[in-house]
């Protein structure tokens, strides 16, 4: 912050020079050269509240393992419930509690990066909070991200909150057998994806079954 | 999301400037907003107006740019604004590719941070 103007020696323009989200940004710039410096990739996984970001996070650990060492950040508003499912897959999890915060951002992941043993590992999977807006717009240093989708979702989620894309790098649209009961058309909402991120892989999944799973590892460029 | 959370800075930040620079009145404030920030221009208005009666700022007038959203392609070298597409439900909806070569690996480079860009106040006469 500074004075570049006197003009009349009466009004003074002050002018700011940090934006708001810079410290973010750049602790995520920090997470990623950590990271690097390792030899771990990190993907950050967004997705509405019940969209089996859980489900899938646990079955691309099971797919991995034990070839590559994986670890899981799952974060939560209160509870241990999805860090317990992911370790049930064979990762080692960490839980971060946001309270009442609705995303994850780049100090708290550099807290559980913090925690890691990063050296022993190849891969690192971040839960982010289930929200299909403000998580969006805190970057958190992972090499790429990946948004799911549910069919049970209904139909409007891709055109609905478009931005939720804007960095994504691979699309898993999930409980892919339940589409014809909720009357979801898939490809509809793979066109969808593709008039906002043209191009992108976009994977058929079900969490539960594993259908999509190793698709998915190799959309991401996770191998397995 | 958090429109109560930057409300805040931006009046703490005009008003401790304020009073460093000795100002009597904030005439105006003008900030930047990214389009790509999940910030909402009416509610932050909201909250910074609610903060600041009493104060050198009570009838500053809060002025807001918004800043669009620029990607840059690994591709072609393409820099410049974010294209949208035409369609009958949306006011604008993004395109995140390049309108050049068509890339979808491109990266953000503007548009995903908010800024205060001036704080025009009033000092005292001598």
């Amino acid at each position: 912050m500074k004075t570049i103007i006197t003009g009349t020696g009466q009004t003074l323009t002050l002018k700011s020079q940090s934006g708001f989200f810079k410290q973010n940004a750049d602790l995520a710039q920090a997470n990623r050269a950590r990271l690097d410096t390792h030899g771990v990739t990190a993907i950050d996984i967004l997705g509405s509240v019940g969209a089996g970001k859980t489900t899938l996070t646990g079955e691309l650990v099971a797919h991995l393992s034990p070839a590559q060492k994986v670890a899981a950040i799952a974060g939560d508003l209160t509870t241990e419930i999805d860090a317990r499912r992911i370790r049930a897959c064979g990762a080692e999890v960490l839980q971060i509690n946001t309270d009442r915060g609705c995303h994850l951002d780049a100090n708290m992941v550099k807290n559980a990066l913090d925690l890691l043993e990063l050296p022993a590992l190849d891969t690192v999977l971040i839960e982010n909070v289930g929200n299909l807006i403000c998580p969006g717009g805190y970057l958190l240093g992972a090499h790429k991200r990946m948004v799911v989708i549910a069919v049970t979702e209904g139909p409007y989620q891709v055109v609905k909150h478009p931005y939720i894309f804007q960095d994504a790098a691979v699309v898993a649209i999930n409980k892919i057998d339940l589409a014809g009961a909720m009357e979801v058309d898939p490809e509809a909402l793979k066109a969808d994806v593709h008039t906002v991120r043209p191009g992108i892989p976009v994977v058929f999944c079900n969490g539960r079954s594993g259908q999509g799973v190793p698709e998915l590892a190799a959309a991401l460029g996770l191998g397995g | 999301m958090h429109e109560t959370a930057i409300a805040q800075s931006i009046v703490d930040t005009v008003l401790r400037e304020a009073a460093h620079a000795g100002a009597v009145t904030v005439e105006s404030v003008e900030i930047e907003i990214g389009e790509l920030t999940f910030l909402g221009t009416d509610q932050i208005r909201f909250w910074i107006e609610n903060q600041v009666d009493g104060t050198v700022a009570q009838k500053a007038e809060w002025v807001f740019h918004t800043v669009k959203g620029g990607i840059a392609c690994a591709a072609c070298g393409y820099q410049g604004e974010i294209q949208a597409a035409e369609t009958e439900d949306h006011f604008r909806l993004p395109v995140f590719a390049c309108p050049q070569c068509g890339a979808s690996d491109v990266e953000i480079v503007r548009g995903r941070d908010a800024f205060i860009r001036a704080i025009h106040v009033e000092t005292p006469e001598d």
